[in-house]
C-alpha cells in the first residue's frame, strides 16, 4: 500500500515518539541487528527496525495497529546489542503507550493488550504482582479458562504459585507513581 | 663452443621437495656444453650467489642457466651477479621449477620429468643467445599537464617545485576544473573556492609554469623523454598580456541575454565577451564568437572595443599553434557530468526545479547564481523540502553506467546538511540503494546529516517524479520497512554520475594510451602502478583515470609529478634491450607491424642512397616506445621482426630441446 507522507504529520508524530523516548529516531543505522535476534520477531508483522523507520517517516497509522508493539516482551536483548545504544525496547513501549491512549484495539494482538492491563491494574492495587489473582483476572476476561490448567501443579510444587497475596509497605507510593504517570 | 653453468636451486624444500633437484642437475651434466651443473639450497642467497661467480670465473662460462623460482623474482639478481664478472646479463636464462612445477604439481616422479624439460630448454635457448645492451633514452627535462583542475594543478606545481619546467594546457578560458565550481567540501566543509584559488593563482604566477588556457592539445607525437607537441591556441580575441581584468568590455557587451552561463550550469546568463567567474585564473575575458555581434552582423558592434581602456581587444586574432617538446606528460583531463535527461520518469530538463548536484553547488555558491541563498529555478523561492536522488546514472547498466560514481553519496550528504543550515526548518529526504562514505571522517560526516540536521535517509530508488499543485510528487520506495511511498517536494537534486571528459578517448588515442570501456584512461597497474599510463612517459592523474574525490585527486597528481621528478633525476631513460628489432634487408613495407603495435612504438623509416634517392621504406622501431611484448612478431609475414632474446632459433631450439 502507497504512503504519502505529510511532512506536518510526520514531524508531529515522531516528535512525540522521540520525546517520550528521550532518544533519536534517526540514530538507527537501519542495520537489522535488533530484528536478528528478536526472540518473538518471527510472529511480527513488521521487525523491529521497520518499525523505528516507520515511524520516523511518519507511519502512524501502521506502526500503533502492528503486532509487533505488542509482541514484543521487552527482553531487551535488542537494546543490549544495539551498536547505536538505540531505546528499540523503549520504542516498543512509547508506541504501546500512545496506541493505549488512542484508545486503539489491537485486532490481532487483544489478548497481549488485556495482559498488560490486568498486570498493570495488579501492580496499582498490591505495589506487587499475586500471581493468583493475576492469572484468574486474566483468565476471566480472555475467558480461556483451562487454558495452560496444567502448568498449575508444577508452578505450585516450584513455589511460583501463592494462595496468599502480598501487599508492600507503602501503598502510596504506588499509586503516586500511577498518578504522575496518568 | 658454448661453455654453460647449470644451477638448480632447492628453494628450502619449497622445489626440493617436490622435485628431484640431483636428478635435475645430474641430467643437465649429461648435455653437451654443460660444463658445470650444481645444486644448492638457496641460490638466490649470499654464498649461493657467490658460488654461481667464483664458477663463471673458474669455468670461463659462456652462459648460465638457473633452475629455479619466476623470473620476476630473482632475474635482476642474477644477471647483476653475472655482469659483475664481466658476462652480458642476457646470457642468464630462468628455468623457472618452483611456479611452475613444484609449487603446481604433487608427482615427484613426473614434476622432477618437467623440470628436467625446462631446463634442458633454457640449455638450448641460452647457447643461442646474442649480447644485448640496453638501451639509453635521453629526456627533455620539461613536463607537459593536460588538464588544469585540482588533479592537474597539484601535478604542475609539484613538478615546478621540484625545478622542472611546466606546461599547463586547460581547454577553458580559466583553470580551475570542476572543483572552483563547488560550494562547500566535505567532510569539513571549508570554501572551496577559497582553497582553491590560492593554487590557481600559484600556478599562474610560479616561474616553472607555463600557463595555456582556452587552448587544447592538437597533436602529440615521439616517445619517453622526447615527445612533440601541438598545441592549438584559440583565439581569445583579447591581447592577454594588456588586459588587466577590469570588466569594462563586458559590463559594455549589449549581449546580455540568452547565453547561458556554462560556469554557473545553465542557470545564469553571461555576456559574449566574459569571463567565466570573477577569481578566473588568468583574469583575460574570451570572446564567444559563435554569439558575438561582431562576428555575426559583419563588424557593426564593437562597444567592448570601445569601452576597453588599454585597447586589448583584437577582432583579427587567430588560433596561434605552438610547438613544444616535452619528455613527460600528465593526462588529467578529468569528468563531465552524465546526462540525465535520458530518466524521462525523472522530468530532468522538463520540470525546473528537477536539478543535477552540480547546478544546486552553484545555487549553493555565494559567487552563484543566487547569491548563495538557496532559491529554486522556477519561480525563484525558497524551497521547503527537497527530496535527493542518488545514483542518478550510476549504477543503472540498463540507462546509465554500472560502476559507483564514488562522490555522489557525500556530496549529497553535504547538499542536504548546507540546506539545513541555510534554510532553517526545511526537511530534506535522500533516496539511495547504499550510502558509501569510506574516507577518513566520511561516514561521520554522513551519520551527521541524518543525526543532527534532520535529514531522513530512504534506501530505494526513485521511480517517478512528476508536477501536482506546484509541487513535485516523488514517487519512490523505502525497502527496509517494505513500503511505498510518496513525498511532496519543492525541489529536487539529483545526484548526476560521472563519466570521462568529452573528447578524453581522442586523446587517449592522440597519446597512445590505453582506456576502459567507459573511457576512463587505465593504469598501467591498478594496484601497483596507479600513477602510470601503459605508455612510457605518460602518467594519469585525477578523474580522467576514474571516480574519485578531491583528496584523492590531488594524491593522484602529486604522485604523478613525483614519478615525472623521479624519473626526470637522470639525464637518460634506461630501457631494458629485449625489445623488437627490424631486419630491414626482408622488409617489405607492410605495416602490418604497424597496425598491431599497441605502443605506436613502430613508424616507417626511409632509407636513401649517398645521393639522397629514395632507395626503400621499411619499418622501424621506436626503442623508447616499444615493450618487447611481440605481437610486432607474429604480424610480420616476411619473419623480419625479432623480439631480442626471444629470437626464432631459439624458440625453435626449446621446442626441439623438449621433443628429443
Amino acid at each position: 500500500m502507497k504512503t504519502v507522507i505529510n511532512e506536518q504529520n510526520r514531524r508531529n508524530f515522531a516528535a512525540q515518539v522521540e520525546a517520550m523516548l528521550h532518544d533519536k529516531l534517526a540514530k538507527c543505522y537501519q542495520c537489522g541487528k535488533c530484528s536478528a535476534g528478536c526472540p518473538v520477531n518471527f510472529e511480527m508483522d513488521y521487525t523491529p527496525n521497520q518499525i523505528i523507520k516507520m515511524t520516523e517517516l511518519g507511519m502512524e497509522d501502521k506502526v500503533l495497529n502492528s503486532k509487533t508493539i505488542w509482541l514484543c516482551v521487552s527482553c531487551n536483548t535488542c537494546s543490549t546489542r544495539c551498536p547505536k545504544g538505540f531505546e528499540v525496547t523503549g520504542i516498543m513501549d512509547v508506541l504501546r503507550e500512545i496506541a493505549e491512549k488512542k484508545g486503539i484495539v489491537s485486532k490481532v494482538e487483544k489478548e497481549v493488550q488485556m495482559f498488560h492491563e490486568v498486570f498493570l491494574d495488579n501492580v496499582k492495587s498490591n505495589g506487587r504482582i499475586f500471581e493468583l489473582e493475576l492469572v484468574g483476572k486474566y483468565k476471566l476476561k480472555t475467558r480461556h479458562l483451562f487454558r495452560d490448567m496444567f502448568l498449575a501443579p508444577k508452578m505450585l510444587e516450584k513455589g511460583k504459585l501463592k494462595m496468599h497475596g502480598e501487599k508492600i509497605a507503602d501503598l502510596n507510593q504506588i499509586a503516586k507513581i500511577f498518578k504522575d504517570f496518568e | 663452443m658454448a661453455r654453460i653453468g647449470v644451477f638448480v636451486c632447492w628453494c628450502g624444500s619449497n622445489i626440493a621437495g617436490t622435485v628431484d633437484v640431483e636428478k635435475v642437475r645430474e641430467e643437465a651434466a649429461k648435455i653437451p656444453g654443460v660444463v658445470s651443473a650444481l645444486d644448492y639450497k638457496y641460490m638466490c642467497s649470499d654464498p649461493g650467489q657467490n658460488s654461481l661467480r667464483n664458477i663463471i670465473k673458474e669455468k670461463n662460462l659462456t652462459g648460465i642457466v638457473l633452475a629455479a623460482c619466476s623470473p620476476h623474482m630473482h632475474e635482476n639478481t642474477f644477471r647483476k651477479a653475472a655482469a659483475k664478472e664481466g658476462l652480458n646479463p642476457y646470457f642468464v636464462e630462468i628455468a623457472n621449477i618452483r611456479e611452475q612445477v613444484s609449487w603446481v604439481h604433487e608427482d615427484k616422479e613426473r614434476a622432477t620429468a618437467k623440470a628436467v624439460d625446462l631446463m634442458k630448454m633454457m640449455v638450448e635457448k641460452v647457447k643461442r643467445d646474442k649480447p644485448i645492451e640496453d638501451v639509453r633514452v635521453p629526456l627533455n627535462k620539461k613536463a607537459l599537464v593536460i588538464g588544469g583542475g585540482i588533479a592537474g594543478i597539484q601535478a604542475a606545481l609539484d613538478i615546478a617545485n621540484g625545478g622542472v619546467e611546466v606546461i599547463l594546457v586547460e581547454k577553458e578560458p580559466s583553470i580551475g576544473g570542476k572543483m572552483i565550481q563547488l560550494d562547500e567540501t566535505f567532510p569539513t566543509l571549508d570554501c572551496s573556492s577559497c582553497i582553491m584559488t590560492p593554487k590557481m593563482v600559484e600556478a599562474n604566477q610560479h616561474p616553472n609554469i607555463k600557463l595555456y588556457t582556452y587552448s587544447e592539445v592538437e597533436d602529440i607525437s615521439g616517445y619517453i623523454g622526447n615527445f612533440k607537441v601541438k598545441i592549438k591556441k584559440k583565439a581569445r580575441s583579447v591581447v592577454e598580456k594588456d588586459c588587466t581584468g577590469c570588466g569594462e568590455c563586458w559590463n559594455a557587451c549589449p549581449m546580455h541575454k540568452n547565453i547561458k552561463s556554462e560556469f554557473n550550469v545553465n542557470l545564469s546568463e553571461r555576456t559574449a565577451i566574459y569571463v567565466p567567474f570573477p577569481q578566473a585564473v588568468p583574469l583575460v575575458p574570451v570572446l564567444d564568437r559563435s554569439v558575438c555581434l561582431h562576428f555575426k552582423k559583419g563588424g557593426k558592434c564593437q562597444k567592448c572595443y570601445d569601452a576597453c581602456g588599454p585597447k586589448c581587444i583584437n577582432f583579427d586574432l587567430q588560433d596561434e599553434i605552438i610547438e613544444e617538446t616535452v619528455g613527460a606528460i600528465v593526462a588529467s583531463t578529468g569528468y563531465d557530468l552524465m546526462d540525465t535527461s535520458m530518466y524521462g520518469e525523472y522530468g530532468y530538463g522538463k520540470y525546473k526545479d528537477v536539478i543535477s548536484g552540480l547546478q544546486f553547488e552553484r545555487i549553493l555558491s555565494a559567487s552563484g547564481p543566487t547569491e548563495g541563498v538557496i532559491k529554486r529555478p522556477s519561480d525563484g523561492k525558497t524551497p521547503q523540502t527537497i527530496v535527493f536522488v542518488q545514483c542518478v546514472g550510476s549504477r543503472d547498466p540498463e540507462k546509465g553506467v554500472p560502476y559507483c560514481s564514488k562522490v555522489c553519496c557525500m556530496y549529497t550528504a553535504k547538499h542536504a546538511k548546507l540546506f539545513a543550515h541555510k534554510v532553517h526548518g526545511s526537511q530534506s529526504y535522500v533516496f539511495y540503494i547504499d550510502i558509501r562514505s569510506t574516507s577518513k571522517g566520511y561516514e561521520e560526516f554522513v551519520r551527521s546529516t541524518m543525526e543532527q540536521d534532520g535529514a531522513i535517509y530512504l534506501r530505494g530508488r526513485v521511480s517517478k517524479i512528476y508536477e501536482d499543485e506546484g509541487k513535485l510528487i516523488v514517487k519512490g520506495a523505502d525497502t527496509l520497512s517494505g513500503n511505498q511511498v510518496e513525498i511532496a517536494a519543492d525541489m529536487v537534486v539529483l545526484a548526476t554520475g560521472v563519466i570521462p571528459k568529452k573528447g578524453s578517448d581522442k586523446l587517449a588515442q592522440m597519446l597512445g594510451i590505453s582506456y576502459d570501456k567507459y573511457g576512463f584512461f587505465t593504469e598501467s597497474h591498478p594496484k601497483l602502478r596507479p600513477a602510470e599510463s601503459s605508455t612510457a612517459g605518460i602518467f594519469l592523474a585525477g578523474m580522467a583515470q576514474g571516480p574519485r574525490d578531491i583528496p584523492e585527486s590531488v594524491v593522484s597528481g602529486s604522485a604523478a609529478a613525483s614519478k615525472i621528478l623521479g624519473l626526470f633525476s637522470k639525464n637518460e631513460y634506461e630501457v631494458e634491450g629485449t625489445i623488437a628489432g627490424v631486419n630491414e634487408a626482408t622488409c617489405v613495407a607492410c605495416f602490418y607491424c604497424q597496425r598491431v603495435c599497441a605502443y605506436n612504438a613502430i613508424s616507417r623509416k626511409e632509407i636513401k642512397d649517398r645521393s639522397g634517392k629514395l632507395v626503400k621504406v621499411v619499418a622501424n622501431v621506436n626503442p623508447g616506445l616499444c615493450t618487447g611484448c611481440g605481437a610486432c612478431v607474429n604480424a610480420c609475414f616476411s619473419k623480419s621482426i625479432d623480439v631480442k632474446g626471444f629470437m626464432d632459433d631459439q624458440i625453435y631450439a626449446e621446442i626441439k630441446a623438449l621433443a628429443i
